[in-house]
């Protein structure tokens, strides 16, 4: 009798939540499934190890370049541990950033300044600043949570740039008040859930920046990374383009490759 | 010409050595060399003391590599300044061996270590001699012989530093600015209480607690900074540095709230001598903080403010010009492709005993060049005291540095 009952009230629940899947869910409940769906293919992935190039281009078409290489490690239960470590321009070499992010609340950070051998906390509220003077802000490139944004979806339509694939469209809002933005637009493919454009829009909810995903590689089976990004501002014309040049999953890296010590080390 | 032969052969039997022999499995070579010019607006006010210096600076970094666990780095350093004998000078800065493992990391050599978390002085920083000749602004360091082992546990990270040998500060020739004694008659340098050569140690515990990043520290061994002796020798006036050994215990905490760092660096220090030549304990603090606002000039650019208060209980009878002084400054960041970068700051006697305005001012011009503008002003210091003597040494650096 218990056993039928239980059973019972199991199919009630498949039923319940498949009727509010395909009945009763809300835009902001389809946003966030997606959210949580696109971080699962992510999901495993234990440690990056990857090295880039990036191009600075002012309106006038002026270039500057930039070089380095981040490390990445999964961490069960809380946000990712990361490593920057600048190669080029000669004066910031060896400039390296550690960062634990946390999936509530502001993440920790340390800056390296190589020159005088200090290792200096700062605040994580300068995830809206420019990294290293390009169009990208810190937040655009440091581990994306699920719980640092709300979502909500908004419609399928073809991919841009891409039409025989169908993309979903879907807006995060950042929970973070320090965030420089008040919501991301992203168009992201329905088959592999690969982001491939992101619009950026400011404090005042005017758009600001436009960045797009291409040449999109799986590795492992299952992972897939972009490498190359393109980020423009549509407030000054201003480009900066991100190619990476190689990436390694799983290369055994451990914890204590992520902590004060191993940053004063990094090249 | 005897420091650049030196600096030559060394980079060459050290890059010989490393890359023959040894046959490391990553190894990396660059070097810098920074023209500047140093000018002093105001008269000077010892007879044989020069308006304006003109330097090179020449900085090579080797670094190599044999397997993951281990590795080298070698820093020597030149400079050579058309007045000032004393100022031209040769140094290492690193020539470091260190291997590590998950949890541990051990070097031997001599090398650099910062301790500290303010900006006006670091109380605890006392690994390192500064390079006084070279940076009047103290951020500079002379290399260090040491043997260090640090342990990282989850309790925190453990640091061990056995000192064999103590360096001098390095101050001005005859012909050289801000320089302390008039007469410049040096006589030979004390040690009281051993040798150069007399061990020195320390330890330190520091570790992060969420938004709290605390150290406390222990030192035993000389005063990084000198005690001026004046004596009378032939009917001269004799002024002769004497570094005393200290024991202490300091620390600092670090408070990171949202745009805000809140900052303290504390010291008790026992067995150095006052201005009035008498031992004793005492106390010092620097206490402040370190505020941002991010993307305040033209959408990009940030603008910090920095506020800190330096406390040292033995007001007037301390050597240290910053006793009973507000520091109060502002970084401008513009975050652009250049990498502009300012820092204005002053510093305020609370005693009456004048200011300091400082500037530091730096930019990209290429992939490999930088530009950079120091300066600093010393105004209506207190008859006697360290500012006055400096009354006349106000002084702007320009500086170009290029990548090779």
């Amino acid at each position: 009798m218990i056993i039928f009952i239980r059973i019972t009230v199991s199919i009630l629940i498949i039923l319940l939540s498949n009727i509010s899947l395909t009945l009763a869910e809300t835009p902001e409940e389809k946003g966030l499934r997606l959210a949580i769906e696109a971080d699962l293919t992510g999901e495993g992935f234990i440690d990056t190890v990857s090295s880039s190039q990036m191009t600075l281009r002012n309106a006038q078409g002026e270039e500057s370049i930039r070089e380095f290489s981040s490390k990445t490690l999964e961490v069960e239960n809380d946000g990712d541990k990361s490593i920057f470590i600048f190669h080029h321009p000669k004066d910031v070499k060896g400039t390296a950033t550690l960062t634990f992010t946390h999936k509530t609340g502001p993440d920790d950070q340390w800056l390296y300044l190589p020159a005088l051998k200090r290792v200096k906390r700062i605040s994580s509220d300068n995830r809206s600043g420019a990294f290293v003077g390009s169009e990208f802000a810190y937040e655009d490139l440091s581990s994306q949570e699920i719980e640092k944004y709300t979502y909500k979806w908004i419609e399928d339509v073809p991919c841009p740039g891409d039409e025989q694939s169908e993309c979903y469209v879907s807006e995060s809002y950042p929970v973070e008040k320090s965030s420089g933005y008040t919501r991301r637009v992203s168009w992201v493919d329905i088959s592999e859930h690969r982001a491939r454009k992101i619009e950026f829009y400011d404090r005042k909810d005017k758009l600001l920046k436009t960045l797009i995903f291409t040449d999109y590689k799986q590795y492992l089976g299952k992972f897939w990374t972009a490498h190359t990004l393109k980020m423009v501002n549509h407030n000054t014309g201003k480009e900066t383009d991100i190619a990476i040049s190689e990436t390694k999953y799983q290369t055994g890296l451990k914890d204590s490759d992520f902590n004060r010590q191993s940053l004063k080390r990094a090249r | 010409m005897k420091i650049v032969i030196k600096y030559f052969l060394l980079l060459l039997l050290l890059t010989k050595a490393s890359l023959a022999d040894l046959k490391p499995s990553f190894i990396e070579f660059e070097n810098e060399i920074t023209f500047y010019a140093w000018l002093f607006p105001e008269s000077p006010l010892y007879t044989n003391q020069k308006h304006n210096n003109y330097s090179i600076a020449l900085e090579s970094e080797l670094y190599s590599e044999w397997s993951k666990g281990n590795n080298l780095v070698f820093r020597p350093f030149m400079l050579i300044d058309n007045q000032d004998n004393s100022r031209s000078h040769f140094d290492i800065r690193e020539a470091l061996y260190s291997w590590y493992g998950d949890d541990w990391e051990s070097s031997i050599g001599v090398g650099q270590v910062f301790w500290g978390v303010t900006e006006s002085k670091n109380l605890v920083d006392v690994i390192n001699q500064f390079d006084a000749v070279y940076d009047p602004l103290f951020k500079t360091k002379l290399g260090q012989p040491l043997a260090n082992l640090t342990l990282i546990r989850d309790s925190g990270y453990y640091e061990l530093f056995v000192l064999p040998y103590f360096r001098e500060r390095t101050s001005p020739g005859k012909k050289g600015r801000l320089r302390l004694d008039p007469e410049f008659s040096k006589g030979s340098t004390k040690f009281e209480g051993g040798s150069q050569w007399t061990p020195e140690l320390a330890l330190r515990w520091s570790n992060s607690f969420s938004d709290y990043d605390i150290s406390v520290h222990s030192f035993i061994g000389y005063s990084r900074e000198p005690s001026i002796d004046i004596n009378i020798e032939d009917g001269k006036l004799k002024y002769e540095p004497n570094y005393q050994r200290v024991r202490q215990v300091g620390g600092t905490i670090q408070n990171t709230f949202e745009a805000t760092l809140y900052k303290l660096e504390w010291l008790f220090r026992d067995g150095q001598k006052d201005s009035n030549f008498k031992r004793g304990g005492y106390f010092a603090s620097v206490l402040g903080f370190e505020h941002t606002l991010y993307k305040m000039i033209g959408d990009v650019g940030d603008l910090g403010f920095l506020v800190e208060y330096n406390f040292d209980s033995r007001k007037s009878r301390s050597s240290d010009l910053l006793q009973d002084d507000i520091f109060i400054a502002a970084r401008l960041t513009l975050n652009d492709a250049d990498d502009t970068q300012m820092l204005l700051g002053s510093i305020l006697d609370l005693d009456g005993d004048g200011q300091m305005y400082q500037v530091d001012f730096g930019k990209r011009l290429d992939d490999s060049l930088t530009f950079g503008i120091k300066g600093a002003v010393y105004q209506n210091g207190r008859r006697n005291s360290n500012l006055y003597v400096l009354r006349q040494d106000s002084w702007v650096e320009i500086n170009f540095k290029q990548y090779f």
